[in-house]
Formats: C-alpha cells, structure tokens, sequence
C-alpha cells in the first residue's frame, strides 16, 4: 500500500449503511439507510457504526449501529455503548466499553426511511 | 469497508446473541400443557377450566416461541444440510401446539405428540452440541 493510500484510508469520509433490527427504535427503524462518516471523531450523544466484541461463544458479532452514551470515566479513550430501545439490544452492560477504534463510523443523518 | 457506493448491513438487533439454547424450555412448557390438560378433566368447576383454558393458550404460545427461537437463532444452514427432516420437524412441532393442536383443543393425545417432537428435535440439538 502506497503512504498516500494509508494517509487517505484515516481522513474521514462519508459511507452508506442500512439498519437492521429494531435496537435503535424509535430513532431508527428497520431498512432505515444512514449517511456515516467513517473515521469521524466519536462524540457522546451520536449514534455510531461500532465493532462489538465476540460473543461468549468466541463467535463475531456483526457491525451495530449503537448509541454512544459517553466516554468511560474509568478507561480513558473508551466509549459506554447503548441502545436506543431501552427493552431490545446489547449495551456495554453486556459487552464493556469500546474503543475509539472501534468506532468504525459517526452517524450523520438518515437519508431512507425503512418500511419497516 | 464502508462505502458511499455500496450500502452496508449494519446491525441493531434485538437479541443479545448469548449463545445459549435448550430444547427443555419448550419441553417444561408442554409438560405444564399436558398437566393442565389431565386437571381440567378431573374439575368440573367452570371458573378453574377458564383459568385452565387460558393457561393453557399462554403455554401453547409459550412453545412455539421457544422453538421458534431454536429454528431461527440456534440451527444454522449447515444443520439443516445434515438434519432435512428439521424444517418439517419444527413446523409439526409448532403446529401441534397452535390452534388445532394444545392451543385450541384438549386433548391429551395432541400433548403427547407435542412432547414426542420437542424430544425429535431435542435429540438432533444433542447431536449438533456433541459434533
């Protein structure tokens, strides 16, 4: 990879996602399609594309969309993780605080609602 | 890798991937059926068969769920590769405890046929966790 291509892949840049499941309800809802910026800087109060880490069992979990509720006082440079549907949805009560790079995308806005 | 040219699947889903399944919570459901069911013939009282009857309805669904979840979230593409009988299995089972099967009806027979395909797909569960 040219140093050009690493610079560029860290600049942030917009992206396309659509919601599955109804874990971020009533904010976002099944189908919805988000404009991302990936590689933004994670703020506390927006929603963010994030890497969860694997389940018990050691499988992968696919990439969320989640609600990053604030940084974690304990662990400089983490971020507490929730679910807008306060009934549905892995939070870091299940999974922990996540880190910055784990953060793949900030959410900018919705540019489809779903039929769902 | 995200992409403006290609939208990405992201997931919120409901369930908290824990990772564990039982067939024995479908079973203790049919049980409870199968009891209700052998008490309502022994009361005539009409109050006690309503509360039966609702129970009964509540558990009814209660399986269905249970095993809906096991079809759904546990049995991946590669079980039912192995075990073709597992989709009709699970659509017997839910079936028999719908509206013509424990949900609807009270008999005893239905019951028993119920816990004979919780156990059929019991066992191929066992088998799946042994392999």
């Amino acid at each position: 990879m040219s140093p050009w291509r690493s610079v560029l892949s860290r600049l942030p840049r917009p992206a396309l996602v659509r919601v599955r499941g109804r874990s971020m309800w009533p904010t976002y809802r099944e189908g919805d399609v988000l404009l991302v910026i990936a590689g933004a800087p994670p703020r506390a109060g927006r929603a963010a594309v994030v890497r969860l880490p694997r389940d018990g069992a050691g499988r992968a979990r696919p990439l969320s969309v989640k609600r990053l509720t604030r940084p974690d006082p304990e662990r400089p440079g983490h971020w507490w993780v929730g679910s807008d549907n306060s009934v549905e949805g892995v939070s870091s009560l299940d999974v922990g605080t996540l880190t910055s790079e784990d953060v793949v995308a900030v959410v900018a806005c919705r540019v489809r609602r779903g039929l769902g | 890798m995200l992409s403006l040219f290609r939208i990405t699947d992201v997931s919120a889903h409901c369930d908290l991937p824990c990772g564990v399944y039982d067939p024995a919570q479908a079973r203790i459901e049919a049980e409870s059926i199968k009891a209700i069911i052998a008490k309502v013939a022994d009361n005539p009282d009409p109050d006690f068969r309503m509360r039966a009857t609702i129970i009964k309805e509540q558990r009814s669904e209660l399986v269905k769920h249970h095993l809906w979840v096991l079809w759904t979230d546990y049995f991946k593409a590669p079980h039912f590769e192995k075990y073709p009988q597992l989709h009709t299995l699970f659509n017997e089972a839910t079936k028999l405890a719908g509206a013509a099967g424990t949900k609807g009806e009270f008999d005893a027979g239905k019951a028993d046929e119920l816990l004979g395909k919780i156990d059929e797909i019991a066992r191929v569960f066992a088998e799946t966790k042994a392999a």
